[in-house]
């Protein structure tokens, strides 16, 4: 029972990470927060090897990240896409009842307007996905980013 | 009126000399080794913050003029710098961007050095003629130099000091830096296609607030222009003379900003001021959190950048979580300033590479109020003196 269990959150859980993915792909972020608890808290974090200190470098609960969206069009912004391969590792139960830990990593890839891909970042998310109600959503995502040098960086989350 | 022929596009702009610069600076070779050699091997320029070397033996790598330098505490307490390099045979002694390092081991034929720069151990001395002796073997030192915290190193020995090459340049941030001991909470380096003044002019131009959607909001109205206080120093520096303001509450999510943590010493919530610093450092202020940020050239079109935030060494995780969150507002990879100035570097580095960009033009006058050029122009009189060229046509054709 535990393992059909174990099994049917995985199933539930790989369309979750793989939707929130395509909907930042396409810009879509209206979509994104469909995936996404209220509240819910999204942290960018990078291990500094020149500090040896933890470092965030963008910190947004759903509002911060609705405000981010709204005023994405006034900013001068990296043209192009971006294409992220997530793939879930791990789902595994978190201390709170109904909610559980997922581990994906990704690769980020950017496709300029001639066309030309290369790869911007890779990371982890650790995302804890509600699953109490019946839609299951991303309560809190931490994407742990390898990559430090992002050139010219994003307005977006990753 | 209409689009301008070739011969106008290409003919010297009609403005006094200092107004423009030729786009050959960003692309020339020469040009660009010699500014490697008579302002990057010359000049003294910012290489890390105090706080990053917290202990004795504590170091930390620094990139400059393509050469990989140690920046390290002494037993005594006092920082030096030295060439990252083995007295013996060139091996690259330290890789680790930071650590603590009491002695420093070669890894190819095991020489040893300390925090001193002295060669303390040279594994069977007796293959040697006495020229090759530890006494003999320390690692080249470099002249490092510490001011309100901001360690600083030149290559050049005969350099004037650091306080003649500063003059009153850091005056504004002395109370800010120099009176509370800052800490370095956040840095990233970025490799541009660009050339290193492309971005340092990002700095010393304030009429590209228009650029900036946060600033068109916060800034441009936030006092009236005419009020706005610019200032030049000797030796290439600019800055704010006088605080300019933000009004914050224009832009939606940072409204309110700076009311949950104490601004550093000597400055409000809605201050910002700057300095630029010849050749390829700014330290920019906005109340609460300060940035400091370095160019480093790799070659014509390649540029690296360090940027270090700085917040109040042991102060609560609420004020620091408060500053982090301030200084990722503008700045960062994910800030919403830093990216925009970014591509600005990028796009205009497309333009010049090919030569179809000829001429930038600085010549904003506006009695150093305002969005005035005059930094820029300050700029480029210290590199004209210090490269011999001509920033408006560096290929003399009678040279060339
Ligand atoms: S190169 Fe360093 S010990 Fe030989
Ligand atoms: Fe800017």
């Amino acid at each position: 029972m535990n393992d059909l269990k174990r099994l049917l959150e995985r199933e539930a859980v790989r369309p979750l990470i793989g939707g929130a993915g395509l909907a930042l792909d396409d810009g879509d972020f209206a979509r994104f927060l469909g995936y996404c608890d209220d509240p819910f808290n999204y942290r960018i974090r990078v291990w500094s090897p020149d500090l040896k200190k933890d470092m965030t470098w963008l910190e947004h609960d759903r509002e911060g990240l609705i405000e981010l969206f709204k005023s994405l069009p006034e900013h001068l912004q990296r043209q192009g896409r971006l294409h992220r391969q997530v793939t879930v590792a791990t789902v595994e139960p978190s201390n709170v009842d109904g909610f559980l830990v997922v581990t994906s990593p990704f690769v980020v890839h950017h496709t300029n307007l001639e066309g030309q891909t290369h790869t911007l970042a890779v990371g982890r998310y650790i995302d804890i996905v509600n699953m109490i109600d019946e839609k299951i959503v991303l309560t809190a995502r931490d994407v742990m980013l390898d990559t430090r040098d992002l050139g010219i960086g994003l307005h977006v989350p990753i | 009126m209409s689009a301008r022929s070739e011969s106008s596009w290409e003919k010297v702009p009609r403005l006094p000399a200092g107004h423009f610069v030729s786009g050959l600076v960003y692309t020339d070779p020469d040009v660009y080794q010699d500014e490697i050699d008579n302002i990057f091997s010359k000049a003294w320029r910012f290489a890390c913050h105090e706080s990053e070397l917290p202990e004795p033996f504590d170091y930390r790598l620094v990139d400059h003029a393509g050469q990989s330098l140690i920046c390290i505490r002494g037993e005594d307490d006092e920082v030096r710098t030295f060439l990252n390099v083995c007295s013996h045979r060139g091996g690259k002694l330290l890789t680790e961007p930071s650590g603590n390092a009491r002695l420093i081991t070669c890894f190819y034929h095991r020489w040893t050095y300390d925090s001193l720069g002295a060669c303390t151990g040279i594994p069977r001395p007796s293959g040697y003629s006495k020229e090759v002796a530890k006494d003999s073997m320390g690692l080249r030192g470099l002249r490092t130099a510490v001011k309100h915290g901001l360690v600083f190193i030149a290559l050049d020995e005969g350099a004037p000091d650091l306080d003649t090459f500063i003059g009153l340049a850091l005056d504004q941030f002395s109370e800010m830096l120099g009176t509370t001991l800052l800490e370095v909470f956040h840095y990233n380096r970025a490799v541009l296609d660009c050339n290193w003044k492309a971005w340092h002019e990002t700095n010393m131009d304030l009429y590209h607030e228009f650029m900036h959607a946060v600033l068109r909001q916060t800034q441009v109205g936030a006092m009236p222009m005419e009020d706005r206080r610019l200032i030049t120093f000797e030796n290439g520096h600019g800055g704010s003379g006088g605080d300019l303001k933000a009004a914050y509450d224009g832009y939606k999510s940072f409204a309110g900003r700076g009311g949950d943590v104490p601004p550093l010493p000597g400055t409000d919530p809605t201050d910002f001021r700057f300095v630029d610093l010849f050749p390829s450092t700014a330290i920019i202020a906005r109340g609460t959190v300060v940035r400091i940020d370095t160019a480093t050239p790799l070659g014509p079109d390649k540029t690296l950048l360090e940027m270090r935030g700085l917040g109040v060494k042991g102060e609560s995780q609420e004020h620091r979580q408060a500053r982090q969150r301030h200084h990722n507002q503008y700045w960062g990879p994910f800030g919403r300033n830093v990216p925009e100035d970014m591509i600005a570097a990028e796009a205009c580095a497309d333009s010049f590479r090919n030569q179809a960009g000829r001429y930038q033009i600085i010549a904003r006058d506006e009695n150093l109020t305002g969005q005035d050029d005059a930094i820029l122009r300050a700029f480029y009189k210290e590199w004209g003196d210090r490269t011999g060229r001509d920033p408006g046509n560096p290929i003399d054709p009678a040279t060339a």
